[in-house]
C-alpha cells in the first residue's frame, strides 16, 4: 500500500498538535523544548511531502534551512536552560515565577 | 526530476549585491568588532562601542543619501528573495536608528555588569542586519531565515545579564514563546506552500507558494481554499506573537521586566516594528483577496489588544512591566492602522509615521530608565522616580516629553501619530474600533501621568524598599541622545515637513 499526500499531512498535523499541546501542558523545560522541536519536525515532514507531490525542489531546500535554524535555536536554548539550572537548581516552569508583581 | 543547474548559476551571477550593501556593511562591522577585541590592547578596548556607534551612523548617512536607489520598484532581486520598496527603505533606516540608540543605552548599562561587552554589540548588529533584510523579504524562505536570525539573536540578548536569575527566567520565557511562535508561523507557511503547489509561468519555470506574488495570484483565483485559510490563520498567529498582540501577549510583561533595559528598548521598538514589517506586506499585498477572513481576525485582535494592554498597565508599579503592557496597547493602535490599510492606502504611511514617533518617545523614556536603573535593573519601581524633577530636571523633562508623546498629548509627535492612524481608520469606516482605541488612549493617560507625577513629587521614603537607583551625572553620549530625541519628539509634533510628506506618501 502506498501512502498518499493525505496520510503524510494527517501524520504531520498530529505531530504538530502533539508538540503544540505539549508546550502548553508540560511542566519540565526540557520536555517543552522537545515539543517545540516536534512542531518544527511536523512542518519539515509536511514540506517534504508537499515538495514530493508537487514536483518542485523548493520544499526540500527549505527543510535544510529549517534544520540549520533549529540547530542554532537548540544551541542557544540549551545554554539558557543550563545557566538557569545553575542559578536556580530547577527547570520546572511552575517553579520559575519570580517575575511577577 | 531533472534540474538543469546552468540557468540557476546564471541567475546567481545576476545578484545585485549593491542592493543590500547596508546589511553587508553591518555584518562586516559586527565581525570587525570581534576582531578588534582580539587585537586591541586592553586599555583601548573601551573604544569599541564608540566604533560600533560611529560606523553605524556612517551606514545610516550613506543609506539616507542613497534613499531613492534604482532598485526601488524595479521588481524582485536575488531571484525573487527580496523586493525593494519605499516602505522597506524607511524600515531599514528605522531599524538602524533603533540599533544605534540601543548601542548608546548599552554604553551606559553594560559597564555596570561584570559581563563581556563586545558580544552585545556584535549580536545587536547582526540582529539589525537581519531585521533590515526582513523588511524587504519577498519570499517565505527569506522571511523565515531572517526572522529566526532576529529571534535567536534576541534570545541571547534578553538573557545577556546571565548573573541575574530574573534575566535568565525572562530569557527562558522568551525562548519558549519565540520558538512556539516560529513553529506556528512555519506550519502556516508550509500549508500555504502546499495549497499553491507548482505554478508554471510563460517560460515553463515552476513557481511555488513561497513567492509572495505567486501566492497572491493563487489566493485571488481560489477563494475559500481550506488549506490556504488555515495557513493564513497560522501565519497571522505567528506574527501576532512577535508584535505582542492579544491573545499572544502573555510573554510581554515578564520578558520586558527581566531583560536588560537596553534590550527591553530594542524589543519594544525594533522587534515590534519587525513584526509589522512582516505583517504589512503580507496582509495588504498577499492576503487582500482573503480580506473577509483576515480583517475580522485582525479587528478582534486589535480591539482586545488595546483594551488588555491599557487595563493591565493601570495596575503596574514596576515601570518596565508598565511600559511593556503599554507597548501592547501601541501594537493595538498600529494594528488598527494595518486594518485601515485594506481600504485606505495612505494608512500604511500612517503606520510608519506612528512607528517613528513611537521610536523617538520610547527611546527617550528607556534612556531615562537606563540611566536611573541600578546594577539590578529588573526591579525598577515608580517609587524610584520620586523627586526626580528637583534632583535631575533634565532627565525629568525628557521623561515627561517621552511619556507625553506615548500618551498622545498634543502637540507632541505621538499625538500626530495617533491622529494620522485614527484619521485613516475613520476614513475606512472602522467606527467601533476607533471608539475602542480612543477609550484606550484615555485610559493610558492615567498611568502615563501617574509616572510623571511620581517623578515630580517626593515619594514617601519606605524603609522596606531600599532605593537602588543611581542618580549620578548623566553620561554625555546618553545625554546628547536624550536631548535630540526629546527635541525631535517636540518638533515632529509641530512640523512634519518632508519626513511626513515622504512617509504619508509611501
Amino acid at each position: 500500500m502506498n501512502a498518499g499526500l493525505n496520510e503524510y499531512l494527517i501524520l504531520s498535523g498530529l505531530l504538530f498538535a502533539l508538540g503544540f499541546f505539549g508546550v502548553l501542558l508540560r511542566k519540565n523545560t526540557l520536555v517543552i523544548y522537545m515539543c517545540l522541536e516536534l512542531m518544527l519536525v511536523a512542518s519539515t515532514l509536511a514540506l517534504v511531502a508537499f515538495s514530493r507531490f508537487n514536483g518542485t525542489l523548493d520544499g526540500h531546500v527549505f527543510v535544510f534551512f529549517i534544520l540549520t535554524v533549529a540547530a542554532a535555536e537548540v544551541a542557544v536554548g540549551l545554554a539558557i536552560i543550563v545557566a538557569l539550572f545553575r542559578k536556580r537548581g530547577t527547570v520546572q516552569v511552575d517553579e520559575l515565577k519570580e517575575l511577577k508583581h | 526530476m531533472p534540474t538543469d543547474l546552468l540557468p540557476l548559476v546564471e541567475q546567481a551571477g545576476r545578484n545585485q549585491w549593491l542592493a543590500i550593501a547596508p546589511e553587508l556593511m553591518l555584518g562586516l562591522i559586527a565581525l570587525l568588532l570581534l576582531v578588534l577585541e582580539l587585537v586591541l590592547p586592553k586599555a583601548q578596548r573601551g573604544l569599541i562601542p564608540g566604533i560600533a556607534i560611529v560606523s553605524q551612523i556612517a551606514v545610516l548617512v550613506a543609506l539616507i543619501i542613497n534613499l531613492s536607489t534604482p532598485y526601488i520598484g524595479a521588481g524582485p532581486t536575488f531571484n525573487g528573495l527580496l523586493q525593494h520598496t519605499g516602505g522597506g527603505q524607511f524600515l531599514r533606516i528605522f531599524f538602524l536608528l533603533a540599533s544605534i540608540l540601543t548601542c548608546v543605552l548599552g554604553t551606559v548599562s553594560l559597564p555596570r555588569q561584570r559581563m563581556p561587552h563586545i558580544e552585545f554589540y556584535h549580536i545587536l548588529l547582526v540582529v539589525t542586519a537581519a531585521m533590515m533584510l526582513l523588511a524587504q523579504a519577498n519570499h517565505f524562505v527569506m522571511l523565515f531565515v531572517a526572522l529566526e536570525t532576529v529571534t535567536v539573536g534576541l534570545y541571547i540578548l534578553v538573557s545577556y545579564y546571565r548573573d541575574n536569575p530574573l534575566t535568565l527566567e525572562a530569557g527562558l520565557k522568551y525562548l519558549i514563546m519565540g520558538a512556539l511562535s516560529s513553529g506556528i508561523l512555519l506550519f502556516g507557511i508550509t500549508l500555504l506552500y502546499g495549497a499553491v503547489g507548482a505554478v508554471p509561468d510563460a517560460d515553463g519555470r515552476l513557481h511555488t507558494g513561497f513567492e509572495y506574488q505567486t501566492l497572491a495570484r493563487f489566493l485571488a483565483t481560489h477563494p475559500g481554499n481550506f488549506l490556504a485559510s488555515a495557513g493564513i490563520v497560522l501565519v497571522l498567529a505567528g506574527v501576532a506573537f512577535k508584535i505582542g498582540a492579544f491573545p499572544f501577549q502573555i510573554w510581554v510583561a515578564d520578558v520586558y521586566q527581566g531583560a536588560p533595559t537596553p534590550v527591553t528598548a530594542f524589543l519594544a521598538v525594533a522587534s515590534k516594528a519587525a513584526g509589522f514589517a512582516v505583517l504589512l506586506p503580507l496582509a495588504l499585498e498577499v492576503f487582500p483577496s482573503y480580506a473577509s477572513l483576515v480583517i475580522p481576525i485582525l479587528s478582534a485582535m486589535a480591539a482586545a489588544t488595546i483594551l488588555f494592554g491599557n487595563i493591565a498597565a493601570l495596575t503596574q508599579f514596576n515601570v518596565k512591566r508598565l511600559i511593556g503592557l503599554s507597548g501592547v496597547a501601541h501594537a493595538g493602535y498600529l494594528l488598527l492602522g494595518v486594518i485601515a490599510g485594506f481600504s485606505q492606502p495612505q494608512a500604511v504611511g500612517a503606520v510608519y509615521f506612528y512607528l517613528f514617533a513611537y521610536l523617538l518617545a520610547s527611546f527617550a523614556v528607556f534612556g531615562v530608565m537606563t540611566q536611573l536603573g541600578g546594577s539590578d535593573d529588573a526591579t525598577q519601581d515608580m517609587d524610584h522616580y520620586g523627586d526626580l524633577a528637583r534632583e535631575r530636571p533634565f532627565l525629568a523633562a525628557v521623561l515627561a516629553i517621552g511619556l507625553g508623546s506615548l500618551a498622545g498629548i498634543p502637540p507632541l509627535a505621538g499625538f500626530m501619530g495617533k491622529l494620522v492612524i485614527f484619521t485613516a481608520a475613520f476614513k475606512a469606516g472602522h467606527y467601533g474600533l476607533l471608539l475602542v482605541a480612543i477609550t484606550g488612549v484615555v485610559l493610558s493617560i492615567y498611568y502615563y501621568f501617574g509616572w510623571i507625577k511620581a517623578a515630580c513629587f517626593p515619594t514617601n521614603p519606605d524603609p522596606a524598599t531600599p532605593v537602588a537607583n543611581t542618580r549620578g551625572p548623566v553620561h554625555r553620549g546618553l545625554g546628547l541622545a536624550l536631548g535630540l530625541l526629546a527635541i525631535a519628539s517636540v518638533l515632529l509634533g509641530f512640523y512634519q515637513g518632508a519626513l511626513g510628506r515622504w512617509l504619508l506618501g509611501l
